[in-house]
């Protein structure tokens, strides 16, 4: 893993989208906790974060998460098979490619929702 | 130590005890789990719909089926555990220090098991029927 220049690309993306997923899940939780109080408190909280800058902050945790699912399974590859390790840069061009093959059209789609287009 | 390598027979080795072993495992086994739950989950809630317009009602209507409450619960317990797991590994290559490594550690387990225990009793507080009909 911490052969070449690729791995160590890949492990320290892994990382940080690792660490960001948590800490928006912890959020995330905490957020939709709120519910348990009734309607009026959820959707202060869940207006509050509908404004653009969280919005856009949404899109990028589903980034992360594109990134962190496609390179954890590379992950196991390179662990459970006996090619895995030796192709792993090919690998994490396979992951790059399937991620922008994934998330090109998803921000087509959820772009123009933060700035007024659907939603509401 | 958190076991740093690419195969599993080399884990086992370097494994400093089989609880590390286990975690090892775990980290995979929920991995894959959490790929088809997490990315259906994103999908559910922000490519079928737009995630601008959730709101109380939504939220509720979707808690309120079976089906998403034993996804949920099952995504809330795995997607915790691996980050957290995953997290002591970033702590423990990061923070030399006995001291803060500890409290930085235990500070992160105590809002975890209080977000799992919140969690949980948010998806039962929720009736299990559609609501607002
Ligand atoms: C979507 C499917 C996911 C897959 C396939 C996956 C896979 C993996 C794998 C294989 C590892 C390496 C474990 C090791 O080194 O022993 C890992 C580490 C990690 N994962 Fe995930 N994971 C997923 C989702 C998540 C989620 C939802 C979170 C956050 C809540 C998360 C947070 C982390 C963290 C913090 C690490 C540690 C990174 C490091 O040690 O550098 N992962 N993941
Ligand atoms: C990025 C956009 C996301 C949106 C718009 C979103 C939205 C929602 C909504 C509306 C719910 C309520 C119940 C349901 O629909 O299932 C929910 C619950 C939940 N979400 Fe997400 N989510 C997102 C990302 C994530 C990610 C990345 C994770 C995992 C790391 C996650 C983990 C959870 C969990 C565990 C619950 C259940 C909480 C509980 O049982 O207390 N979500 N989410």
């Amino acid at each position: 893993m911490y052969r070449g220049r690729e791995g160590q690309w890949a492990f320290f993306l892994h990382r940080i989208t690792g660490v960001a997923i948590l800490l928006y899940l912890l959020v995330h939780v905490g957020e939709l906790t709120a519910a348990m109080f009734g309607a009026k408190y959820s959707n202060a909280i869940l207006g509050f974060f509908h404004q653009p800058l969280f919005q856009l902050g949404l899109l990028a945790v589903i980034g992360a998460v594109l990134y962190h699912a496609l390179n954890g399974l590379r992950i196991l590859i390179m662990d459970f098979t006996s090619w895995g390790t030796r192709v792993q840069d090919k690998l994490w061009y396979g992951v790059l490619a399937l991620f922008a093959l994934f998330y090109i059209p998803t921000i087509i789609k959820i772009l123009p929702e933060i700035f007024g287009g659907g939603g509401h | 130590m958190a076991i740093k390598t690419r195969n599993f027979n080399e884990a086992r080795q370097q494994a400093s005890t089989n609880v590390e072993l286990i975690w090892w495992v775990f980290m995979r086994v929920s991995g894959v789990l959490l790929v088809f739950l997490v990315l259906g989950h994103i999908y559910m809630n922000n490519i079928l719909i737009s995630n601008t317009s959730i709101d109380y009602d939504y939220v509720a209507s979707r808690f309120s089926q079976p089906l998403i409450k034993v996804y949920d619960l099952v995504m809330l317990a795995l997607a915790m555990l691996h980050g957290t797991n995953g997290l002591r590994y970033v702590i423990e290559d990061y923070v030399h220090h006995d001291g803060w490594r500890n409290f930085i550690k235990y500070a992160l387990y105590f809002v975890v098991a209080v977000l799992i225990a919140t969690g949980t009793m948010l998806l039962f507080s929720f009736p299990f029927e559609k609501v607002g009909g």
